[in-house]
């Protein structure tokens, strides 16, 4: 990779393009034409009912799945045929909705894993290995936990674990879904600090959620999907007095 | 005595294919039915190796090892790798063939009378009250060391961490940028060295047979079910037990009365599946399951 810098004020490209998605599974359109842009440091909701293509569309995203037609650009960089691993390598994150969390290796263990599968030059230049894994348990709260199976953690802290090992492996793109699902009330609002940190950092954040209170605090815009289709994109505020919003989740009005 | 001894070495075989098998059945999800065949291959290379090539001892066992590798990898790259993706459970049909094909080829090959590669009496001595060679005793070493520098590798080492990694949450693995198909060609290919072992081991204390695949094969699959699918300790562990109980089975003059004949001797694996699917259908280390 090059090492030209970009930064939220001089790029004019977009750090992520979705142009035409499409993704048929044995006849069921499951995405049909997503198109859009996010630009580096945006934080993007993506919200819709159950089944609407939410996690389809991360999983295209992540290369899990390969959309039948449309291209997917990474900082102009076409990555639609590229494997999952190589887009990590690149620097898309993922976190997962059921905890992409390893159950049986100790957090410590969890965070080296993914410090050792980057490239060697990008690990270098993060610094001491020893000295991040400690800063990355820092950041999660989990310093004292280190030694401790994974899997013994609550959700709100596998979250936090997830979230700090995604940012401090070096990732720019965060794909968060369902970041609060499974954390307890108490623990959300770690988690939705530790979102915020991301912003601060001018990480791009794509976020599936379902806490629409939640999304309008943290969101630079919102992406509307029902039945696989990008149905609006627009700012918090505007999406949430929209008419196509409460025909979606509640059906359309006769009276109006 | 001698029951514990013979179940010993027979369980340090059944461990070393046993193991390669967990391993790839907790990372790939996926059966090899013609693994019995890569442990054969493995052996007869050795033998050729040495008896036909003439290579000494220490040249022949890493070629007999590389073969089995080769054999793994073709057997991956062809018959696998293919099919895994759209269901895992195809690979079963195809490696059935594949086994087939192999046990014709190995017939032809080496034909049907027995083949050792260390031809000859071997010594005996007394141990404990049992009478084992010296060469047995080298083998279970052998697969002691094997498999606790397996064990390393496994629990302490980058790779091993991320093979774990894969097998504990494959996604996640993925997302933080681990190559898992080159990490699953890797584990296929290190089965077939494993199950290649066993067939030297076989090759070495016994002989080499064309017909001993397939009882091979299903007690290597007795001990990763009954271990816990995809737990490799639980498999190695089994794998030793089950022998053990091979052994104790048509080993004992049962009520004073009567001795098992020896040919049931392979109906002990699957008994041993059966009653355990019946008490505990996750096997004895089963809490650890593949996510999915």
């Amino acid at each position: 990779m090059t090492s030209i810098q970009y930064s939220a004020t001089v790029s004019p490209m977009p750090i992520l393009s979705l142009n035409g998605i499409s993704l048929t599974i044995q006849n069921h359109r499951i995405l049909q034409d997503v198109s859009f842009d996010v630009k580096e440091g945006e934080i993007i909701g993506l919200i819709g009912p159950n089944g609407s293509g939410k996690t389809t569309l991360f999983n295209v995203l992540s290369g899990f799945l390969q959309p039948s037609k449309g291209t997917i650009a990474f900082r102009g960089q076409d990555i639609t045929t590229l494997i999952p691993s190589r887009r990590a390598r690149l620097g898309i994150g993922r976190v997962f909705q059921h905890f992409g969390i390893f159950r049986e290796m100790t957090l410590e263990e969890n965070v080296r894993v993914a410090l050792e599968a980057l490239p060697r030059e990008q690990r270098r230049a993060l610094g001491d290995l020893e000295e991040l894994i400690g800063a990355t348990l820092e950041m999660a709260t989990l310093k004292s936990h280190a030694k401790q199976k994974a899997g013994s953690l609550s959700g709100g802290q596998m979250r936090l674990l997830e979230i700090a090992r995604t940012l401090k492996s070096g990732k720019e793109l965060f794909l968060l879904d369902e970041p609060t699902a499974g954390v307890s009330p108490k623990m959300t609002h770690q988690v939705a600090d530790i979102i915020q940190e991301l912003k601060k950092k001018g990480k791009t954040v794509l976020i599936i959620e379902h806490d629409l209170p939640f999304i309008g605090r943290i969101c630079d815009r919102v992406v509307v999907l029902d039945l696989g289709k990008v149905v609006l994109i627009d700012e918090p505020e505007k999406v949430r007095q929209s008419r196509a919003l409460k025909e979606i989740y509640f059906g359309a009005d006769p009276t109006t | 005595m001698q029951l514990l001894i013979n179940g010993l070495i027979a369980g340090s075989l059944a461990a070393l294919i046993a193991a390669g098998l967990a391993l790839v059945y907790g990372v790939l999800g996926v059966f090899n039915l013609a693994l019995g065949q890569i442990v054969l291959v493995g052996g007869y290379a050795t033998w050729w190796f040495c008896q036909v090539a003439g290579l000494p001892l220490f040249l022949g066992i890493p070629a007999g090892l590389v073969t089995g590798g080769l054999v793994a990898w073709l057997t991956f790259i062809l018959f696998v790798k293919p099919f895994y993706k759209h269901h895992r459970f195809l690979p079963l049909v195809t490696t059935i063939a594949l086994s087939m094909i192999l046990d014709g080829l190995i017939l032809l090959l080496f034909q049907e009378r027995p083949r050792s590669i260390l031809p000859g009496m071997k010594e005996t001595m007394l141990l404990f009250g049992g009478r084992v060679s010296s060469e047995q005793l080298v083998l279970i070493a052998f697969t002691l060391v094997i498999l606790f520098g397996f064990a390393y590798l496994f629990h302490s080492t980058a790779v091993g961490r991320r093979i774990r990694a894969v097998v504990q949450h494959d996604h996640a693995a993925m997302s933080l940028g681990i190559n898992a198909p080159s990490l699953h060609t890797l584990i296929f290919v290190l089965s077939g060295v494993f199950a290649a072992a066993g067939g030297i081991f076989i090759g070495i204390d016994q002989n080499l047979t064309p017909t001993l695949a397939f009882p091979i094969t299903i007690k290597a699959y007795a001990a990763i079910i009954a271990g816990g699918k995809g737990n490799f300790w639980g498999a190695i562990v089994c794998a030793y037990l089950i022998a053990l109980l091979e052994q104790v089975v048509v080993g004992i003059h049962w009520f004073g009365v009567f001795y098992i004949p020896a040919g049931y001797q392979q109906t002990v694996a699957l008994l041993f599946i059966i009653v355990f699917l019946l008490l505990k259908p996750t096997g004895i280390f089963g809490s650890v399951s593949r996510s999915a």
